[in-house]
């Protein structure tokens, strides 16, 4: 019982607290996937803490002397004792994770779905419209004045853009906004956008799940900025946001949006040279495993302090 | 859906390049230029556009002509506006390259900016 109130108590702190020192990690000046694959962990660590909680519960006495108490957990049976409080709370706890997931699988699916037709819907508009130029992704050119550029999801994804970047900008500055582009392709930033909405849909009440999908949505940009920067430049990045927003569609470019923009202009400002991408994915590897474990360990090794402050 | 999509659009090119309206004849013969495809086909593909909104006929004889409704540039904002209005995007099918952002993820964005940036 102990045990596992522990670990719901940290994966409840880690729900409530996570965001602050994650929002710190990405205000460093590392990779923002990093962040990313740091919170999405994060989320993964608090639900599977709680998956693991219930299956303490359901272990009579958790689990700590599994085979002498066998026997104990047999003659329950045989005898149809009462289970005991910690097993009705423990069976409780399953259906309740196993309700929480499911909710999950079926949320995804259904999102998923969705995008694939409104991309299907999409795709169909704009191929009539547009040139298209082959390529991995291929680019889908609209004869339109006003710099834009975005991308469509899928497998596999396009980048749509307007003639008016070759009018507006210069080539560096046209090659910037593709390169940035093509980034939220290659790292399936529409994947991570959509599992955050799923978790915030689902587990709505803890803040890291609440905020995962505005924090997402903010990290893959800057991502996307970063990988553009490696290979534009800065100044081509910065002056490519500057004139793209500022010709933003009236009706649709909100003064929010500007502030956006403006955040990541500012941070473009502190761009300094990148690390190799080698490094960059073990970083990626250790800020996942320690964000996914660190719920259970600090429950466990709270519990192990209280014990050994308790001998002492 | 993939193919007819394509279609549809190597169509609308024939349509922009022409200097009069086209029978479904013409259009099929501009298109085997480089590719073998039924009368039908063309006919269906046609039929839809016009459905669409994307081409205008007109009756000549026993058969339509077909002409684009709108220019190339038009057909354009069309299809942007078709896309960019769509009410909001809570699946993430769309990234934008200078989007508008929510009031929480412009929030978000400011505190992961290096503090020193931050007071400036």
């Amino acid at each position: 019982m102990t045990v596992a109130a522990a670990l719901l108590l940290t994966a409840g702190l880690v729900g409530v607290l996570a965001p602050r020192p994650l929002l710190r990690l990405a205000a460093r000046d590392v990779d923002p996937t990093l962040s990313i694959v740091a919170w999405l962990a994060s989320a993964v660590g608090v639900v599977a803490t709680l998956t693991l909680a219930v299956a303490l519960l359901l272990v009579p006495d958790h689990g700590t002397h599994l085979l002498s108490r066998m026997h104990d957990c047999w003659s329950y049976l045989e005898h149809g004792m009462t289970p005991s409080v910690e097993a009705a709370g423990g069976v409780a706890g399953l259906v309740l994770v196993t309700a929480l997931l499911a909710r999950l699988a079926v949320v995804s699916a259904r999102a998923a779905r969705r995008r694939a037709r409104t991309r299907r819907e999409h795709l169909a508009t704009l191929r009539t419209a547009a040139r298209q130029e082959p390529g991995s992704p291929s680019t889908l050119w609209l004869d339109h004045d006003e710099p834009l550029a975005f991308t469509l999801a899928g497998t596999p994804g396009v980048v749509v853009a307007t003639e008016g970047l070759n009018r507006h900008l210069t080539d560096d500055q046209v090659a910037a906004v593709l390169t940035h582009e093509r980034a939220h392709l290659a790292g399936r930033h529409h994947l991570l956008v959509a599992a955050s909405e799923a978790i915030a849909t689902v587990l709505p009440f803890l803040p890291l799940f609440r905020h995962a999908p505005a924090a997402v949505r903010a990290l893959v940009e800057l991502a996307a900025d970063a990988a553009a920067v490696r290979a534009c430049g800065v100044d081509a990045v910065r002056t490519a946001l500057l004139k793209v927003s500022q010709h933003g569609t009236p009706g649709t470019a909100l003064a929010m949006g500007e502030d956006a923009v403006e955040v990541r202009l500012e941070r473009l400002a502190g761009v300094r040279r990148h690390r190799s991408p080698l490094l960059g994915r073990v970083l990626c590897v250790a800020a996942g495993t320690t964000a996914m474990a660190l719920p259970t360990v600090a429950g466990l090794g709270g519990l192990l302090v209280l014990v050994a402050l308790g001998c002492l | 859906m993939h193919g007819l999509g394509e279609l549809e659009a190597a169509v609308m090119e024939v349509l922009w390049r022409a200097p009069a309206p086209m029978k479904v004849r013409d259009v099929l013969d501009e298109l085997n230029n480089d590719r073998n495809l039924a009368y039908t086909t063309v006919m269906t593909v046609l039929d839809n556009l016009h459905r669409k909104g994307w081409v205008d006929r007109e009756r000549d004889g026993k058969a339509f002509r077909y002409e684009a409704a709108v220019s190339r540039t038009e057909a354009a904002a069309k299809a942007l506006r078709e896309v960019l209005t769509a009410s909001g995007d809570p699946e993430g099918a769309l990234l934008h390259f200078a989007r508008s952002a929510s009031e929480r993820e412009t929030e978000l964005l400011r505190k992961a900016l290096p503090r020193k940036s931050r007071k400036t």
